[in-house]
């Protein structure tokens, strides 16, 4: 099987789930608890936690709380950190933050949605203007989870600061953490990020905010987190996220350029008379977006599959939502927003898989092409 | 043996004259069949089965699937005690409640009995009357009746309400029927009211893998298993028929994509059918509601087939057919998101009123034979 939907989650690191499997088997005790082993296991915590926040940001600046992946993350950031006036985040976030946008309307506050370039990328202006006095959360997608599109975070938080210096600034950092190089600066308050996007385990994310920021808790309970988010820790989650953090970030830099090169690799071989580039040159190594317009690629990913590789879909062969929001959002035709296929990366993928990816993707789309054209 | 007990009336049995002791024996099996799994003791007692022997926690469980049972008229929870009278009130004061108004009706199997029925209910009323003075008697319109039975066995039945049951007949007593179903509202239902009416009902789905995915498999199984807990059929079979709709949609008119998909589908559930012993083939299909439920359409499905067509939707709206889905428990799983037919090959507008001589001149245009037999090669069976 050549796994290619790595966006939507990955193949557990062997590291990772060495480092977790002991908080499984011997070591099973309950972090709070005051006894020998329950202090042990709360040192293996903070060591993950020390692992994980000193990858992107200084331990000085920023705090990170563990929660159970990115969803629950952007979760707390919006609703805890958009309480009044108006939040403004894009119309390419994931659902976690777009849905939450759209719920905050129910506590009298207003979201607002700044649309999206072609590429995927926010316009940038444009969300800018609809910043005021009133806004109290911004909210922007680091990574487009679609597109690959790298917004350019650290600007667009200065320049709303400046424009409303109360206004807190939260991304979504998924599909960027343990990715591409990120340094969080002064500017950001909030970013989301989660264990199993980079060879973690399912279950296991984290907020990471700046150290004086009043965060208040999402989820009441019996106060782990610095009471900001309670609940028995995942210890042998965070464990794997810790493992799977150091192993990512201990080569960044040449994974990059090797996803980088990839991904041309895989898109130069695809016909460009069947499949048409969504994502941006500039944008994420990891993912590459792709239409084969006119077709499904929902069949596709099915056809795909049937030949032994798995890569991600835009769209859906159901009448109510026959298409991806975000996609959508950047503008494209129905006859490309139904045919788009999300081919997304990991470590490691190898040379071999995307040119034989790239092969089978051709076949099954002129396949398909010449079944259900007339 | 503990006194608390399930009693269960049937239906329409006694309708059936000297068939009588077959549709009994039918519907005890799928008595037992439906009890399967709990432990219990099935008892007959002219007229009535008794379900005995079980644990007190079960009784809800037990009462929940005896309701969902063909051919039972009605259910209550009671007692079986022996037939003295002391015996007797021990149970009713039980079963009766302790304030309100209430009556004590009393039906006598055994007439040999030395009281007569007014006499037992005037005798065991006055007794609970003392044992429960915030009670009153009123035999016109009482909150509550205790009702006693007494029966020929010694025994006597002492119970609080008639719970009805899903009437029909048991399953199995009026032959074997295929459904075909789909994963919408309508095919679930069709085939619950032809179990009702005793039919053992044999589902079958046709897919378009991979224009179709398996979450909409997945949702048709699910459907099928709450159909079974009717049927008692633990089967389903699926047919991939892919191939014919690219076929179909690359030399027919488009218009008719549905209709000639229609025939073949319905070629194939015959011819399943009758590998199965099937006797006729079932549909969710109602007058009107789609381009293909026309009666042209209808005509034009029939005239491949030699079995029976049986809808028993035929002349319900959509709003008569919902409220029977809810009432079964497919209606949550029919909605699902899941579609069981890929908009690819949809025509924009499909023909109402197609002409059987059109519609046959298309066929022709496609290898038939060929294409129903490599859809039969693609069947599998899903144990449900």
């Amino acid at each position: 099987m050549i796994y290619l939907d790595n966006a939507a989650t990955t193949r557990p690191l062997q590291e990772a789930v060495e480092a977790a499997e002991i908080f499984l088997t011997e070591r099973y005790f309950n972090p709070s608890a005051l006894y020998g082993g329950g202090v042990a296991v709360q040192k293996e915590i903070a060591a993950a936690r020390e692992e994980i926040l000193s990858r992107i940001a200084d331990a000085g600046h920023f705090s990170l709380i563990f929660t159970s992946g990115g969803t629950e993350a952007d979760n707390q950031a919006i609703f805890c950190g958009g309480k009044r006036g108006n939040v403004v985040t894009t119309a390419g976030e994931h659902a976690a933050v777009y849905q939450s946008c759209l719920a905050l309307k129910n506590r009298g506050v207003e979201p607002r949605f700044a649309p999206l370039r072609p590429d995927g990328s926010v316009d940038e202006e444009a969300l800018l203007r609809l910043v005021d006095e009133k806004t109290s959360l911004v909210s922007v997608v680091h990574v487009n989870n679609e597109t690959g599109a790298v917004n350019d975070i650290f600007r667009l938080a200065r320049q709303v600061k400046e424009k409303n210096p109360r206004c807190l600034f939260h991304s979504d950092g998924v599909q960027a953490f343990g990715k591409i190089s990120v340094r969080l600066t002064e500017e950001i308050d909030l970013y989301s990020v989660s264990a199993h996007k980079i060879g973690g385990v399912k279950g296991t994310g984290a907020l990471i905010f700046r150290k004086n920021l009043a965060l208040s808790p999402y989820l009441y309970g019996g106060g782990q987190e610095g009471n900001l988010r309670s609940g028995t820790e995942n210890v042998f989650g965070i464990a794997a996220f810790g493992a799977a953090a150091r192993v990512r970030f201990g080569s960044l830099r040449e994974t990059g350029e090797q996803i980088l090169r990839l991904r041309e690799l895989l898109f130069d071989a695809l016909d460009p008379a069947l499949y048409t580039r969504l994502s941006p040159r500039e944008g994420s190594p990891f993912l590459l977006s792709v239409s084969a317009a006119g077709l499904r690629g929902e069949v596709l990913q099915r056809l795909l599959e049937g030949e032994g590789v798995i890569v991600g879909t835009g769209s859906a062969c159901s009448s109510k939502h026959p298409f991806s929001r975000v996609i959508q959002a950047c503008g494209y035709r129905n006859d490309i927003l139904q045919g788009v296929l999300r081919v997304s990366f990991s470590p490691d993928t190898t040379q071999e898989e995307a040119k034989a990816a790239a092969e089978r993707m051709n076949e099954a789309a002129s396949r398909l092409k010449e079944k259900t054209g007339k | 043996m503990k006194e608390r007990v399930i009693i269960i009336r049937y239906a329409e049995i006694h309708l059936k004259g000297k068939n009588r002791g077959y549709f009994e024996r039918l519907f005890s099996v799928n008595l037992e069949q439906s009890l399967r799994g709990i432990r219990h003791e099935l008892h007959r007692m002219s007229g009535r089965y008794l379900v005995a022997e079980f644990d007190e926690a079960e009784t809800d469980e037990i009462c929940n699937r005896v309701s969902r049972v063909f051919g039972v008229h009605s259910y209550s929870r009671g007692l079986c005690v022996g037939n003295s009278l002391d015996e007797i009130f021990a149970a009713a004061e039980r079963i009766a409640p302790n304030s309100g108004s209430f009556k004590v009706e009393t039906h006598r199997g055994e007439k040999r009995y030395p009281l007569t029925s007014m006499q037992i209910s005037a005798e065991i009323g006055g007794r609970l009357m003392e044992a429960f003075p915030s009670l009153r008697v009123d035999v016109h319109a009482p909150e509550h009746v205790v009702y006693l039975d007494i029966r020929e066995n010694g025994k006597a039945l002492v119970f609080g309400s008639f719970e009805p049951g899903p009437g029909g007949m048991p399953v199995g007593t009026s032959g074997r029927g295929v459904l075909l179903v789909s994963g919408g509202i309508d095919s679930p239902v069709a085939g619950y009211m032809m179990a009702k009416r005793g039919m053992t009902v044999e589902p079958l789905h046709f897919h378009s893998y991979p224009y179709t995915n398996e979450g909409a498999k997945e949702k048709v199984v699910s459907l099928c298993r709450v159909l079974s807990r009717y049927t008692s059929v633990d089967r389903l079979t699926t047919i991939n028929v892919a191939q014919i709709q690219e076929e179909i949609h690359k030399k027919c008119a488009a218009e008719l994509n549905v209709t000639l998909l229609r025939r073949f589908m319905f070629c194939l559930a015959q011819r399943y059918a009758l590998e199965i012993g099937g006797q006729c083939l079932l549909t969710g299909e109602s007058l009107g509601q789609v381009a293909s439920q026309t009666i042209e359409g209808i005509a034009s499905s029939n005239a491949v087939v030699s079995l029976p067509v049986l809808r028993p939707l035929i002349g319900f709206d959509k709003d008569e057919i919902i409220a029977v889905s809810r009432q079964i428990g497919t209606y949550e799983i029919s909605v699902l998101p899941y579609e069981d037919c890929c908009t690819v090959f949809l025509p924009e507008h499909p023909a109402i009123k197609p002409k059987l001589s059109f519609i046959e001149e298309e066929e022709g245009k496609l290898d038939k034979e060929a294409l129903l037999e490599s859809a039969w090669e693609s069947r599998e069976t899903i144990a449900l």
